[in-house]
């Protein structure tokens, strides 16, 4: 395992939102993070990429603690795509994208011939490579947040975070992105993404860890996780579960 | 091109020698050697320190403006300036005990302890929320600061004037020793800060973003800060209070060359060391014998320049 936590309590505020929790996260799988708003997925997501330091616990890569790896090594194993990004003022689209190289490049800055490829092939897979000369600050919602994601695919990193990618895109987006994400795993990436949509996490998604109120509830394969019970206990939602008819996938419908 | 406003400023300085002849005539005897002296001993020394300021200012600038995602961030906004005041006030006025100290030296520590308690007060370390908070303090702790200076000021008459000419800053008393003092510093300040543009940009992300992408945030903020105290600790003590260039010359700055702090920190540099050359040399010809301090001057021009930005677009 390479990405674990050992009794992780992580919040704001001396309030702790993650309570002792202890998770494997299995390498080479799309792993979702369920759950209410407030049950603590996003912090426990931002947690893992070391944006939040511990309480009580650690997090831990490959066996070491995780603020004990320099930051810049560190920014080569795990990137996070958080939830709401700035809007930054007068960055082009394809400078953006290049700082997501920062953890390799020199002192300086200078991307070389391969970071260069990179960035293209990241542009390319997003479907940003025509905003390359547009400044962010000038796009859409569902654009600014590919170009984000494009950055963050720009890392390079076995370990990819996502916070609800899927916000602020278009359905095809959407689609189109967990497509994405499905390509990168088959590359070999891990990918631990906090999603909304239970459907989604459950048609695209290997494992599914299911939150709330700062504990982990229930995890596993999306056929033995979602249940009716699952769904009234974790989300008071009466719903039925059905066979998704194109993927085979559970897929839960409103009562 | 800016080489080129750069080199003028030499040529500049010299033309204003030319009113000189007159004086040169008065003294008739050994004329030639009379001219060089005054270049030599006097006018060189001042335009190398007046450059060497307007690039510390304008780099501090750029750092504290980039630290705290803060527009406004200029050493003279967030109390730096007056702090450093303070400092030497109190190391003009209570000679004996803290007159062990250089006026350097109570710059940095004045300018450095004031904008501590800014950025405390203000919660500058927490980047991009309540960015007014941060402005109010530096406004709050400058005027405290201005008030202790003023106090001390009429509390110690005979010393009054000194510390009355640096807060007006001005590069009358520049000579060697100011430049020989004041050089190595800038440069450390200056290549810190050149090696810190880097990091910068991806501060401007958010700090989420910055750390994700391998920057150690506290230790960026650290260099950073002291490369500030660094650059206008010793610009403050070689001509005192200057404002508006590190206010100023970022935004310039970014105005023509774009957002990437690694080309626009240098364009910075050069045009915040032509702005304080230029200004001095209009401080000698504005009233041709008299001096106008420089920093004066820089009001002068860099107000109308911040008004057209504010309205051009939302800073």
């Amino acid at each position: 395992m390479s990405l674990s936590t050992q009794q992780l309590s992580v919040g704001y505020h001396q309030k702790a939102i993650v309570k002792h929790i202890d998770l494997n996260l299995p390498e080479g799988k799309i792993i979702a993070l369920l759950g209410p708003n407030g049950c603590g997925k996003s912090t426990l997501l931002k947690a893992l990429a070391r944006l939040l330091t511990p309480m009580q616990g650690e997090v831990q890569w490959q066996g070491k603690a995780l603020h004990k790896i320099p930051s810049k090594q560190l920014a080569r194993q795990i990137a996070l795509l958080p939830q709401t990004q700035p809007i930054p003022e007068g960055i082009k689209v394809k400078d953006l994208v290049a700082y997501g190289r920062s953890p390799y490049t020199g002192f300086w800055g200078r991307t070389n011939q391969a970071d260069q490829e990179i960035i293209h092939q990241v542009m390319q897979e997003t479907g940003i490579s025509e905003l390359a000369e547009q400044l962010v600050s000038e796009l859409s919602g569902g654009q600014r947040q590919r170009v984000w994601l494009a950055m963050t695919l720009a890392q390079d990193t076995p370990y990819l975070l996502l916070d609800e990618p899927t916000t602020y895109m278009d359905l095809n987006h959407q689609v189109e992105l967990m497509h994405l994400l499905r390509r990168l795993n088959q590359q070999g990436k891990t990918i631990i993404t906090v999603l909304h949509d239970i459907n989604q996490a459950a048609r695209y998604c290997d494992h599914l860890i299911v939150m709330k109120e700062g504990h982990i509830i229930q995890q596993g394969l999306p056929t033995d996780v979602l249940t009716r019970e699952l769904l009234k206990s974790v989300f008071s939602l009466e719903a039925q579960i059905h066979q998704d008819p194109i993927a085979k996938t559970p897929m839960c419908v409103v009562e | 091109m800016l080489l080129i406003s750069w080199l003028s400023l030499f040529t500049w300085s010299s033309i204003t020698i030319s009113p000189l002849d007159a004086l040169q005539a008065l003294y008739q005897f050994d004329q030639d050697s009379i001219a060089q002296h005054i270049v030599r001993d006097l006018r060189l020394p001042r335009v190398l320190v007046a450059l060497l300021v307007g690039a510390c200012l304008a780099a501090a600038g750029v750092i504290m403006q980039g630290l705290t995602l803060n527009p406004l961030a200029s050493p003279s906004v967030l109390g730096v300036n007056a702090g450093a005041a303070l400092g030497m006030a109190l190391v003009s006025t209570i000679t004996p005990w803290f007159g062990l100290l250089g006026t350097t030296m109570a710059a940095m520590i004045g300018g450095g302890l004031a904008w501590s308690l800014v950025m405390l007060l203000g919660s500058g370390w927490r980047t991009g929320n309540e960015q007014g908070r941060l402005v109010l303090a530096g406004v709050a702790i400058s005027a405290l600061c201005a008030a202790l200076t003023k106090a001390l000021v009429i509390i110690e008459e005979d010393q009054a004037s000194a510390v009355i000419t640096w807060l007006a800053g001005s590069l009358t008393d520049a000579r060697w020793q100011t430049f020989d003092a004041f050089w190595p510093v800038a440069v450390v300040g200056l290549l810190g800060a050149s090696l810190l543009s880097p990091s910068l940009n991806l501060l401007q992300l958010g700090d989420d973003n910055a750390r994700n992408l391998g920057v150690s945030i506290g230790f960026v903020k650290l260099i950073g800060s002291f490369l500030v105290l660094l650059l206008v600790g010793a610009s403050l003590g070689a001509v005192g209070s200057i404002s508006f260039v590190g206010l100023l010359v970022p935004h310039m700055a970014k105005l023509l060359i774009g957002q990437d702090h690694r080309r626009f920190l240098p364009i910075a540099i050069l045009l915040g060391a032509s702005l304080v050359a230029l200004a001095d040399t209009l401080s000698r010809a504005i009233i041709f014998p008299m001096e106008t301090p420089a920093g004066a001057i820089l009001a002068l021009i860099g107000a109308p320049f911040f008004i057209y930005m504010v309205r051009k677009k939302t800073l």
